[in-house]
C-alpha cells in the first residue's frame, strides 16, 4: 500500500473520521471549512498518530502546521526523514 | 497524608495495579507503604514544579512498569495569610505547586495517554475552590484553577479516551490544620450538616472509581465531598 494511501487510512481510523478514505485526496486541506474540517485537537492527536504509525517526531509547532498541511505535506516529511 | 491512603486503598483493592508514589524529602509515609506492598509499590523521587523531573519520573515508570494508566495530581500545600499581609513568595509558591505543577504533571502523560487512546487524570482540588475561606486567597484560586484547566482539559481529551476529573474534599480526618484548637475543631464539626470529618478512604473509594473502567463517562467535573457542608 503507497504511503500517502496508508495515512489516509491512519489518520480516519485513529481520528474516527466519518469521511470514506477515497474521499480525502492528496491535497484536500485537512483544516478549516474547506477541507476534512479537523480542528485543534484532532491536529493534536494527528501528530501523536504520526509519531506512533510512522516514527516521525513534529516538535515544533510552526512544522506542525507546515507538515499537517494535507496528506501530500504530511508523507514529504515523512519521506525527507527516511522514514517511508 | 490522602496521597497515602489513596495509595493504599488502590493497592488492596486491584492486585494488578503498580503504584508510583512521588516523593522529595518527606518520605516517611511513602516508604511504609512501599514496604507493606513491596513489588507493587514504588518511590518516584519527583520536584512536581519541574518539567524535567516529571519527564524522568515518566521514564522510570514506563521503563519499571509499562505504560501510566491513571495519574493523581495530589500533592499540594498551604501557606495561609490574609492577603493584605500575603508575601508574594506566599502567593507565587501555592500557585505553582497547587497549579502549575498540575499543568506540568497533565502534559506529561498526555502524549502517552493519547498513544494508548485510554487515561485517567484526577486532580485533587479542594472546598477552597468553591468555598472560599479568609486567609486562602492563594490556594483557594490555585485550587479554582484547577478546576477550570480539569474542565478544559476534559474538553481536548474527551474524543481520545482519557477523562479528566477533579474531587474537592473538605475537611479529612488527620490532615486538619495544624493550627486549628479542640475548640474550632468541634465548632467546625458543629457547622458540618453530617457533624463529622471525612474519612481518609471515604475521599479515596471516589477517586478509585473516577480511575475505572466503570467511570468512562465521567469527565470534566468536580466531585464535591464535604458532608454537605456547602
Amino acid at each position: 500500500m503507497n504511503l500517502r494511501h496508508r495515512i489516509k487510512e491512519v489518520m480516519a481510523s485513529e481520528l474516527m473520521l466519518e469521511v470514506s478514505v477515497d474521499d480525502i485526496g492528496d491535497d484536500t486541506p485537512l483544516f478549516g471549512p474547506n477541507g476534512i474540517g479537523l480542528d485543534s485537537v484532532d491536529a493534536l492527536q494527528l501528530v501523536v498518530t504520526i509519531e506512533k504509525h510512522f516514527k516521525l517526531k513534529i516538535s515544533d509547532q510552526d512544522k506542525a502546521r507546515e507538515i499537517l498541511h494535507n496528506i501530500e505535506s504530511i508523507a514529504k516529511a515523512i519521506e525527507e526523514a527516511g522514514l517511508a | 497524608m490522602l496521597g497515602h491512603a489513596t495509595a493504599r486503598y488502590f493497592l488492596e483493592r486491584d492486585p494488578e495495579c503498580h503504584i508510583f508514589l512521588g516523593v522529595r524529602e518527606k518520605r516517611e509515609l511513602a516508604e511504609m507503604v512501599v514496604a507493606d506492598f513491596a513489588g507493587r509499590a514504588f518511590l518516584c523521587p519527583l520536584e512536581i514544579t519541574d518539567a524535567e523531573a516529571w519527564t524522568s519520573a515518566l521514564t522510570m515508570i514506563e521503563t519499571q512498569s509499562g505504560p501510566l494508566n491513571v495519574l493523581i495530581n495530589n500533592a499540594g500545600y498551604h501557606d495561609d495569610s490574609l492577603l493584605a499581609t500575603m508575601s508574594y513568595s506566599q502567593w507565587a509558591g501555592v500557585l505553582d505547586s497547587n497549579l502549575n505543577a498540575v499543568f506540568l504533571g497533565c502534559q506529561s502523560v498526555l502524549k502517552p495517554m493519547m498513544q494508548q487512546r485510554w487515561g485517567r487524570i484526577i486532580n485533587v482540588a479542594s472546598l477552597s475552590a468553591l468555598h472560599s475561606p479568609a486567609g486562602q486567597t492563594n490556594y483557594a484560586a490555585a485550587k479554582a484553577g484547577v478546576i477550570g484547566l480539569t474542565q478544559s482539559l476534559a474538553k481536548e481529551c474527551a474524543r481520545l479516551g482519557i477523562t479528566v476529573n477533579a474531587i474537592c474534599p473538605g475537611h479529612i480526618e488527620g490532615a486538619l490544620p495544624k493550627s486549628w484548637s479542640e475548640e474550632q475543631i468541634k465548632a467546625v464539626k458543629r457547622e458540618t450538616p453530617m457533624r463529622r470529618f471525612a474519612r481518609p478512604e471515604e475521599i479515596s473509594a471516589v477517586v478509585f472509581f473516577l480511575a475505572s473502567r466503570d467511570a468512562s463517562y465521567m469527565t470534566g467535573t468536580s466531585v464535591k465531598l464535604d458532608g454537605a457542608l456547602v
